[in-house]
């Protein structure tokens, strides 16, 4: 809320002096803010659903079934992670070019749900071993397909896991610079991360703008804190089978 | 109602096989306790018929349809596990009505059969319980209940008091025993408990090793055993086993006891003689036909005395009067109960006489 010119003072004041919402409303009105905060919003929603959808059955399948290479899969999957992103730039951006996904909301949410599928189907793996499978077997018995017994019974079990998951997903592709840095050119389709780093000028940066912007990001994300904290109950199998 | 045939069921899992040929006939309202110890096969068995495991070899034939390639859903059974398997995130009405629910019976129809079970089972004020909220008794009949309400073709039980104490196991028997005569239902019974085994079956059958060993009424298993795995898992306490020589004129002879069995049995050789603890009787020693014995320990259980004995280098128990006395270290004279004797042929276990 600090004018541009008294940056550097070091005026201590709860509500500097000249005081004014100024920067937001420059950052809102002047800028691409908002189109840069709905992209970041449609390419993060769309990250995390996928994602999720995805993690969960991989997830189910590893947990519940013997197949050939289900061992040698986790392990590759585990094994993608310790490869440092940076080295996955180039050819990510080789990928998406060949697709022709460059600068669309397809290729971001590919690149963003793909890689941090794997640490969604560990963590989902870890909690569907948790459940008893007795649990299925009895709504196989009761009348259940295989997936059925998956959607009726596991998942709704499972979602102080899926909402961990979705939180990890969301706020991974929320923050995310460096693929979003490859993947979009376009200045209108930028999320918020690249724009902000747009008011960082060569000779002059608007850090009101800046930070009034940064301010403003948090704000999705800490709702999608505090609507997804109220699954995040423990406990929810207890009483379903002796133990 | 429905019967059930198995027909020559096999069943491994890699190299190792878990059952070795299984045929069994389940007819229609019977109560078919499959009865063995811990890793006979048994609980694999009742799997298969539900569905939930896949037969290696062999048929299983419910209602007269044979149902290996069906599904667990199609095959019109109902099953209740061993740790309950409610659904931990559906009240107890929704868990019994889950079932129902999927198969779209019309709403009217599912309250009244959830109701029904429910008063049968004496769960009318817990019909809005979550399962935690729930005793291990009323979870187990919450699961009865949940098989109740589909009216299935047969009702698979897999040891479902085996998770109780002792106490709420023999109420809960009790209730079993009663629910198949109110509903008349044919149940195949999982468990290793002999004593469930015998007051609940119609038959019992003896499983050990992937094998069928008997199939009977609880009374012949018990009284004619066709060999010394069934002869020593069923009765508690458990059947002494006497070894000695049986010649081919039936004359049995062992450091302990000598005796006649009349007829021509036709396999001389090493024999062994069972006798339950409850067909000795402790008489004078000296007494006619009696053998002297050396008293170990005994032990009073109110309103019986168990008496562990030393003959001719054999241990024996004995359950006697609780009146008996006798003082460790003395000699007691026991006398067998003639008509019910077993003897065993010690190559194969197999029952001569």
């Amino acid at each position: 809320m600090r004018p541009g010119d008294r940056l550097i003072s070091t005026d201590l004041s709860f509500i500097p002096p000249g005081a004014s919402l100024d920067a937001y409303r420059n950052v809102l009105g002047k800028t691409g803010f908002l189109s840069w905060l709905w992209n970041s919003l449609v390419i993060t929603c769309a990250t995390s659903l996928v994602g999720v959808s995805l993690a969960s059955t991989a997830a189910y399948a590893f947990s519940r079934f013997r197949f050939p290479g289900s061992k040698l899969g986790l392990l590759l999957l585990l094994g993608t992670q310790m490869i440092p992103a940076s080295m996955l730039l180039l050819p990510l951006f080789l990928m998406i070019v060949r697709l022709g996904l460059i600068n669309t909301y397809l290729g971001m949410i590919i690149a963003y749900s793909v890689s941090s599928l794997p640490f969604s189907i560990w963590l989902l793996k870890g909690y569907y071993d948790t459940i008893p499978r007795s649990l299925e077997e009895a709504a196989l018995v009761d009348g259940t397909t295989r997936f059925g017994a998956f959607y009726r019974i596991v998942l709704p079990l499972s979602t102080p896991a899926l909402a961990i998951a979705f939180l990890f997903n969301f706020t991974t592709a929320w923050n995310e610079y460096l693929v979003a840095r490859v993947v979009l050119s376009d200045s209108r389709m930028y999320t918020w991360t690249l724009g902000l780093f747009e008011l960082q000028g060569q000779y002059l940066t608007q850090w009101g703008m800046f930070a009034a912007g940064s301010l403003l990001v948090t704000i999705p994300v800490l709702c999608i804190f505090l609507y997804t904290s109220k699954w995040l109950v423990s406990g929810l199998t207890l009483g379903g089978v002796k133990g | 109602m429905a019967s059930v045939t198995l027909r020559g069921i096999q069943k491994s899992y890699e190299t190792a096989a878990v059952l070795r040929g299984i045929d069994l006939e389940v007819a229609e309202r019977e109560f078919m306790v499959l009865v063995g110890p811990s890793g006979c096969g048994k609980s694999t068995l009742l799997r298969m018929i539900a569905g939930l495991e896949e037969t290696t070899e062999g048929e299983v034939v419910i209602g007269g349809r044979a149902v290996n390639a069906l599904p667990p859903r199609e095959r019109e059974i109902a099953m209740v596990f061993q740790d309950y398997a409610l659904y931990p995130h559906m009240n107890v009405a929704d868990n019994m009505s889950f079932g129902l629910r999927l198969r779209g019976l019309p709403a009217a129809e599912i309250s009244s059969r959830v109701l029904d079970a429910a008063a049968i089972l004496h769960l009318e004020p817990l019909l809005e319980r979550m399962p935690r909220q729930l005793s291990g008794g009323q979870r187990q009949r919450v699961a009865i209940g949940r098989a109740i309400v589909r009216k299935p073709q047969v009702f698979l039980f897999d040891e479902p008091l085996s998770n109780l104490d002792a106490k709420l196991r023999e109420e809960m028997r009790v209730e079993i025993a009663k629910l198949h005569q109110r509903i008349d239902a044919t149940v195949i019974y999982v468990t290793h408990d002999q004593v469930e085994a015998m007051t609940l079956a119609t038959r019992i059958a003896v499983m050990s090793g992937g094998r069928i060993q008997q199939v009977g009424s609880p009374a012949e298993v018990f009284s004619k055993p066709a060999n010394m795995f069934v002869a020593g898992f069923i009765g508690s306490p458990t059947m002494n086993f006497i070894e000695g020589q049986l010649t081919a004129e039936g004359s049995f002879t062992s450091p302990v006891v000598s005796m006649k069995f009349p007829g021509n049995h036709g396999r001389p050789g090493a024999a062994v003689l069972g006798v339950r603890p409850d067909d000795i009787e402790a008489v004078d020693s000296g007494a006619p036909g009696s053998f002297a014995a050396e008293l170990e320990v005994a032990e009073l259980l109110g309103h019986r005395k168990n008496l562990y004995l030393k003959s001719g280098g054999a241990k024996l128990l004995a359950v006697v009067e609780a009146a008996f006395n006798g003082a460790p270290g003395s000699t007691v004279g026991l006398r067998f109960r003639q008509d019910r004797l077993h003897l065993f042929a010690a190559a194969d276990g197999r029952r001569i006489a």
